[in-house]
């Protein structure tokens, strides 16, 4: 009798699918709601301003994390106790001066102040005011604080958050009091009315315009890179282009783990941690460069993230309110600016205000005027310093609650990834 | 210049065809102008000179200042007349030379 | 001459991947006849005939770093008479010199594309020479724009 191995049927499967499993493992992008995340903080600690910045401390005023610190405003409008003895010649220089929050030409066209070079339109062209018959008492109060006519004014309380003095605001006053006769424009785009807004036509994937695509062959290194644990993302996910076709698409994410929105960048910090060992804190370049590269495998899908689950649905309600929470020594909120029924879609100074629709499909970005790449998070610190309030680390969770609410803002928008703007 | 140029142009045209070229290479341009967190100005160094051939002969070459932005991109003609090689060169203030080359066929 | 002035000293290191701080133009910044000077330079003094180079620049730049320029020079071109050389400065910027443009008749057209910096609101000039001594000329403004809150 012969000896030798019998394989039954049985035993035959059995091997068929174990040498089936091996490769199967490899092949199968893991679920996304199971993937090892590491703990702890997710930026560089301690927490510090981008030098060249503006290097304020706003403690004094709310942050999108601590929304009730700022002065209130007053109850009623103030009584002026004496005359205003204001110099129109010094109101004329306030009105124009960058350094003090913008400051009104940002917003308002004003006669010849600042030489009429490109005022904004957020605010009604104030040149023929001084005709419009209102008392010192009433145009005080409106630069001190014109939440006492308005509670939903856009205005920065000048006087309330402590911009302006009372003596400054007595000479902006004065000048007010002689604007009387429409502003005359060096040239037409000057004129904010008749300034067109801009267009983007520059192609995000033409690598001869965007120094941000060039980002994406890093990535591609980073993908087959071995961390300190030996693992790389290759090693797991293969071909990226393969597996992420979509993914990004569907972010950012409630993660009931970390009880908070998690955003790509995120993620990428805390699963190459978790699997790889590698340590990409967020906006760092290696991070920068993954979270570019896995939407960019997605281009061309519309974005469309999930604000119903449990968790999610919250998530949504939260980051909607903080779109309409005022933030700042500027005191301004999300809306002010982005929405077209407040500040979207007009100028502050030679600035177009875009709204919040159409701002996300192309971030990160590439920016003209920083010559990096900044990612969401990025762009949300910026704008928060930019209204005179203190930014969050970047894995905040109400900047989470604020991507999601915005990526549902920007659902059905085609990924187009990395932008280029300004 | 960080890493190879990168370059733009048809592989093949027809005789007679003027073509358009575009050319960038990966540089910051340093003006010369800024200054660095401790007040010390950041000295210039730019890609002062560009120039193209076809065949050996001169086609086109540019001489740049700080004011051409980071990166610098050039974009020319060519009238081509029959196949060849350009050979594009790139200068640094600091002597370093790069080139890169592209061939054309004429259908 | 020292080109950076106080206000460039305290604005670049609120802006420093800024070509230059945005602001007033100051001493700092080259003067429309510093531009003058490179242009007589460059014609040797001669008069230059407007009208037949067309300048694309955006009429407002999103700023300063990397504006996109192209320049058609719209004259004939044969091998006795084609656009040698075409000169670019701008006259506000900390130097008037942009660059220098060499064709050759192997151009077949006279275009050249590039992007450039700009310091502030300015005018671009560009002047064009033929082989054989034509001198023509353009200007273009760009609007330099700043952020609305500083920011």
């Amino acid at each position: 009798m012969q000896r030798g191995l019998f394989l039954g049927p049985a035993a035959i499967a059995l091997v068929a699918l174990a040498t089936l499993a091996l490769p199967r493992l490899a092949a199968t992008a893991p679920d996304p709601g199971a993937a090892p995340l590491a703990t702890g903080d997710a930026s560089a600690r301690p927490w510090k301003r981008y030098p060249g910045w503006p290097s304020r401390d706003s403690v004094k005023f709310n942050t999108l994390a601590n929304p009730n610190v700022s002065p209130p405003a007053p109850k009623e409008p103030r009584k002026l106790t004496k005359p205003l003895a204001g110099d129109p010649a010094i109101g004329a220089k306030l009105v124009a001066d960058r350094t003090r929050g913008g400051s009104c030409l940002a917003c308002h066209v004003m006669g010849q102040a600042g030489n009429a070079d490109m005022p904004g339109n957020v605010g009604p062209d104030l040149s023929e005011i001084g005709n419009a018959g209102l008392d010192d008492d009433t145009l005080f109060n409106f630069v001190n604080d014109a939440r006492v006519y308005n509670a939903e004014s856009v205005m920065p309380p000048w006087g309330t958050n402590g911009l302006f003095s009372d003596e400054e605001i007595g000479h902006i006053v004065a000048f007010l009091k002689t604007l009387k006769s429409p502003a005359v424009f060096p040239t037409s785009v000057d004129d904010p009315s008749k300034r067109p807004p801009p267009v983007e036509h520059r192609d995000n994937l033409d690598e001869m315009v965007n120094p941000g695509l060039w980002t994406v062959e890093k990535a591609q290194q980073l993908w087959d890179a071995r961390g300190p644990t030996g693992s790389s993302c290759a090693g797991c996910h293969g071909q990226a282009a393969e597996r992420f076709k979509t993914w990004a698409a569907g972010m950012p994410k409630w993660e009931p783990r970390l009880d908070k929105v998690l955003g790509i960048e995120e993620f990428v910090y805390r699963h190459a941690k978790a699997t790889t060992g590698f340590d990409w804190l967020m906006q760092s370049s290696e991070n920068t460069a993954m979270a570019v590269y896995l939407r960019f495998l997605a281009n061309g899908q519309a974005m469309h993230v999930d604000v119903t689950s449990p968790g999610a649905k919250e998530a949504f309600e939260r980051g909607r309110a903080l779109t309409a929470t005022k933030v700042g020594q500027l005191n301004f909120s999300c809306l002010d600016c982005h929405d077209p029924k407040r500040g979207g879609l007009k100028w502050i100074r030679g600035q177009w205000l875009g709204e919040q629709r159409g701002q996300l499909d192309h971030f990160p970005t590439w920016r003209t005027s920083q010559q990096a790449i900044w990612d969401i998070r990025k762009r949300f610190e910026w704008c928060n310093v930019a209204v005179w309030a203190n930014e969050l680390p970047p894995e905040a969770k109400e900047y989470g609650d604020l991507e999601l609410y915005l990526a549902s803002v920007n659902a059905g928008l085609k990924l187009n990834v990395p932008g280029i703007r300004h | 210049m960080a890493d190879k140029p990168r370059l733009k142009l048809p592989k093949e045209a027809k005789k007679g065809d003027v073509i358009e070229i575009k050319t960038l290479v990966q540089h910051p341009m340093e003006t010369g102008l800024r200054k660095d967190a401790g007040g010390n100005v950041i000295p210039r160094k730019i890609v002062n000179k560009f120039s193209a051939t076809f065949n050996g002969a001169p086609l086109f070459s540019a001489e740049l200042e700080p004011a051409v932005a980071a990166n610098p991109y050039l974009q020319f003609t060519a009238k081509i007349d029959q196949g060849g090689t350009f050979r594009f060169t790139w200068v640094d203030d600091d002597g370093t030379v790069t080139t890169a080359e592209e061939t054309i066929t004429v259908t | 001459m020292n080109r950076i002035s106080r206000r460039d000293a305290v604005l670049m290191g609120a802006s420093a991947t800024l070509y230059l701080s945005v602001a007033d133009v100051g001493a700092a910044l080259a003067t429309p006849p510093e531009a003058e000077a490179e242009i007589a330079k460059f014609t040797g003094g001669k008069p230059a005939q407007d009208g037949k180079i067309a300048i694309d620049l955006p009429e407002i730049a999103e700023n300063g770093n990397t504006i996109p320029l192209a320049i058609t020079v719209n004259v004939p071109i044969s091998q006795d008479s084609y656009v040698s050389d075409i000169l670019v400065v701008a006259d506000g910027n900390p130097n008037p010199g942009i660059a220098k443009f060499h064709l050759t008749p192997l151009s077949g057209r006279a275009e050249v594309g590039t992007r450039i910096r700009l310091a502030t609101t300015e005018n671009v000039i560009v002047v064009a020479k033929t082989s054989d001594g034509k001198l023509y000329t353009d200007r273009k403004q760009v609007k330099v724009t700043i952020g609305g809150c500083g920011g």
